[in-house]
């Protein structure tokens, strides 16, 4: 019954699992995140008609609630050029350039920030409040929560970018054992090559931004142009 | 090194900023000043502090637990470790701990602990309904325990056989040391324990009046206690997702060599499209109830229509996430049963790809009926015929599962014991619950029973009788491989029958105090219904005595008697049965290969895998 396993073996063997697996995992997981986050975006969606189709008492678009169109595209192609730039710098990272990665990849930070700054300063500018009326509801709901996700989703990028920059330069070792989690007292080596981790995480990373970018593109659609 | 355990990350660090977060949420949130918002002078109360203080307790909580450690390091540039396991020691089950069994051990009891509370309130509901006049608790009261009843029991026991057992066994069962994502594991856990606290400190708001579903336009006038009820919901639905999300990843990803879609046993594929619900219908919630929280703190009009809004769409949301969770409290209580029945039937599971179909085709049509629950709500009456014909569809993948269950059973040679014994009760109550469901899917007579004692006592014959026995089973059958003990058996038989025959005593007449005419959610009912509602009471009552006899015994068994249950007592073929009892940290010395059938009972065939030669240990 114990060949599979005794309590006697050291838990490390958990740990010590190679990168690829974390990888995979990553990638997956990703997708998966897409398709909930579409789902969290379709209720939206469906308030969005189901409100214009009741149109109660009048209230769906009174007079005076106007989206301004000019900065609604310029986020939504914020945030679209940003996950073209994260999908080519997955691409140069693919290839083995780690520096053009890191290039397009703070490009596409600062194109996804350019873009959290335009949504608070529309915000600001509006010429209407969330009490306004159906749609006046849906574009503050809408936008409120797509901003959350843009700025949490940049987090992510941060994370990939600052430990390419934190191992830039780093081959397959080079760093002290338990440098990688912070704790000192590890004796063996958490992960191998801290830096390999990167390329799958840039590829899951790209993929959920483009899923969003696209939700972004189908929001703008909506709420601007409709 | 013992205080620096109790000052570090655990539980008592988590319940200390957990509270003190609260506190500066709720001061934050006072800041607003209350003479520039219409909305505080209007109503004299200040949701918008609340809903803060409850997101900077929870984040405190998070933070003393440990869960901040990971993503400051990340922003750091630091790549991810498993540190917070720890290997020892009864300290691993009070925090952040990332082994999956350890996970899955706090899901119970915590879980359990829940549904006790939930269980208790149950309890008071039927106290009050001894007599038909209001004696025990006032309307608004009642109402509330209503609420926090059904709230808290469909909040937590989303996660509840997904939660112990799902998180325990699954990377075992695919032959995985860990799950895919360790850390989300252990958030969903935590993110539920904090979800069920807010939700209890609803009573010192006021509680809320609107029963587990939250209908508007109830959810934008009631008084703060809805705030909890809205917090609750949307922290258990992020739980649910990442939930789902994680289980859906371990089984594509981390699957050992030779296990294929085909031989995943299927207790793993009541996971998988329990998991593709949670994942997909979750969200909607989150979404819809955000919603909610816009209209009762910016004032938006989503469901308001005097601004432009509509409670009908916050019908439509609700079930569409609404009726796919009917099936994630379901599909689990299959996995199990299907995944009994065999080792007690000593037959391999007849039909597993039809059951396989079955839980797939419910996942699937679970999302393509929630109308059904709008029948009498003004619906265009053109819709009512597809959403009819939709649910009742519905009963032939579910009819797949009892197929194979049948099958199994067929000609098998069958023992009796405790976990046989809730699967087949599961068996019993859940055709009469899906039996009693036809009549509530089809609209002529949905609209005479929509609303009344029926369609609760449907329920609680789906849900209850489904998912919860479905839950002993599984505590008795896999506990013994959690903690190394057997539960007595004895005393387990006492507690099915009490448990089985109080449970039908109970929700049998509710169905027929239903039909005459009792509306569920009211305080009060008509004179003659009196005997019947007592009989029920009684019933009740026993039923919640019968939970204290299992609790009796799950303590005897496992902190008295201590009876070893050794490496497999019931003569199990599934892998998690081939390992030491409790199961190793590590899971597998080896990562395991696996061969064709996972149910190979009545034939020459042992079990179908093997340690593989890989070494345990991958070489740095």
């Amino acid at each position: 019954m114990t060949e599979l396993a005794q309590h006697s073996t050291d838990y490390s063997v958990v740990e010590a699992e190679p990168p690829e697996i974390m990888g995979r995992n990553l990638r997956v997981g990703a997708h998966l995140w897409a398709s909930a986050t579409v789902f969290f975006f379709f209720a939206f969606l469906f308030a969005y008609f189901y409100l214009r189709s009741v149109n109660q008492q009048g209230l769906w678009h009174p007079h005076g609630v106007k989206a301004p169109v000019a900065l609604g595209t310029l986020i939504a192609a914020s945030v679209a050029a940003s996950a073209l730039l994260t999908l080519f710098a997955a691409r140069r990272l693919r290839a083995g350039d780690q520096g053009a990665w890191r290039a397009a990849g703070l490009g596409a930070f600062a194109l996804g920030l350019l873009a959290v700054c335009l949504q608070v300063v529309q915000w600001w500018t509006i010429g209407f409040g969330p009490t306004d009326g159906g749609y006046a509801s849906v574009f503050w709901g809408w936008t409120a929560l797509f901003l959350l996700f843009l700025v949490c989703t940049l987090y992510w990028l941060e994370t990939l970018l600052a430990t390419s920059f934190r191992y830039r330069g780093q081959g397959a070792s080079g760093h002290a054992p338990g440098e990688a989690s912070g704790d000192p007292d590890r004796t063996g080596d958490d992960i191998a090559r801290p830096i390999s981790l990167i390329g799958p995480g840039v590829d899951a990373f790209a993929f959920y931004w483009s899923v969003l970018a696209g939700i972004g593109v189908v929001t703008w659609f909506i709420l601007y142009i409709l | 090194m013992k205080l620096r355990r109790l000052i570090g990350f655990n539980l008592l660090t988590a319940v200390i900023l957990g509270v003190v977060g609260f506190y500066v949420g709720w001061w934050l949130g006072h800041l607003f000043d209350a003479a520039s918002i219409d909305y505080f002078e209007d109503t004299g109360q200040n949701d918008i502090a609340l809903f803060i203080a409850y997101f900077t307790g929870v984040v405190g909580f998070l933070v003393g637990l440990g869960f901040a450690n990971y993503p400051v390091q990340r922003m750091l540039g630091k790549p991810s470790s498993l540190r917070e396991k720890e290997t020892r020691g009864a300290g691993r089950y009070f925090g952040l701990c990332t082994d999956h069994k350890v996970v899955g051990i706090q899901y119970l009891i915590g879980i359990g602990a829940f549904i006790f509370i939930g269980g208790l309130n149950a309890m008071l509901i039927r106290f009050e309904l001894l007599t038909p006049t209001q004696h025990g608790w006032n309307a608004n009261n009642y109402l509330t325990l209503v609420g926090l009843h059904g709230t808290m029991m469909m909040g937590m026991m989303t996660s509840g056989i997904i939660g112990p057992f799902a998180n325990y066994l699954l990377p075992v069962m695919i032959g995985a040391r860990r799950m895919a994502f360790p850390r989300i594991e252990a958030l969903t856990f935590w993110l539920l324990m904090a979800a069920g606290v807010v939700l209890m400190t609803t009573i010192a708001f006021g509680g809320f009046p609107t029963g587990w579903t939250g209908y508007a336009p109830l959810n934008d006038q009631a008084n703060m206690g809805m705030d909890a009820y809205i917090a609750f919901f949307a922290l258990v639905g992020l739980s649910m997702s990442l939930l789902g999300l994680n289980m859906i990843a371990t089984v594509i990803t981390m699957r050992a060599p030779g296990l294929s879609w085909g031989r995943l046993p299927i207790f793993v594929w009541g996971v998988v499209s329990t998991s593709v619900l949670m994942l997909l219908a979750a969200p909607v919630l989150i979404s819809v109830l955000l919603m909610v929280m816009l209209d009762r703190t910016a004032q938006t009009g989503f469901f308001n229509q005097a601004a432009g809004g509509s409670p009908y769409l916050y019908e439509n949301l609700f079930w569409v996430f609404g009726h796919p969770e009917v099936y994630v409290l379901a599909l689990p209580g299959m996995g199990i049963l299907l995944e009994i029945l065999p080792v007690f039937s000593r037959k391999p599971l007849w039909g597993y790809k039809l059951a396989v179909t079955g839980m797939l085709g419910i996942a699937l049509l679970s999302f393509l009926v929630w109308q059904h629950h709008l029948f009498v709500s003004g619906i265009n009456a053109d819709l009512r015929p597809f959403y009819m014909l939709s649910t009742e569809l519905i009963s032939l993948p579910t009819g797949f599962i009892f197929v194979a269950a049948l099958g199994t059973l067929w000609a098998g040679r069958i023992r009796l014991t405790v976990p046989m014994l809730f699967s087949l009760a599961w068996l019993f109550n859940f055709l009469v619950g899906g039996l009693s469901g036809v009549f509530l899917s089809d609209v002529p007579s949905d609209v005479t029973t929509h609303g009344s004692f029926f369609s609760m006592a449907h329920f609680h014959y789906t849900i209850m009788g489904g998912l919860l026995f479905a839950f002993f089973a599984g505590i008795y059958f896999w506990v013994p491989k959690m903690t190394g003990f057997q539960l007595n058996e004895r005393w387990g038989k006492v507690h099915f029958w009490i448990m089985f025959v109080s449970f039908n005593s109970t929700f049998g007449p509710l169905l027929v105090i239903g039909f005459l005419g009792m509306p569920r959610r009211a305080v009060t009912y008509a004179g003659y219904l009196q005997g019947a509602n007592t009989w029920v009471s009684v019933s009740a009552f026993v039923l919640g005595a019968s939970m204290l006899i299992f609790l009796a015994n799950f303590v005897y068994s496992l902190v008295f008697a201590r009876v070893p249950a050794g490496s497999n007592p019931w003569a199990s073929k599934s892998i998690e049965w081939q390992l030491p009892s409790p199961i190793p940290v590590h899971n597998f010395d080896r990562i395991p290969t696996f061969g064709d059938d996972p149910y190979p009972y009545g034939t020459d065939a042992g079990v179908a895998h093997r340690p593989a030669v890989a070494p345990a240990r991958p070489t740095a």
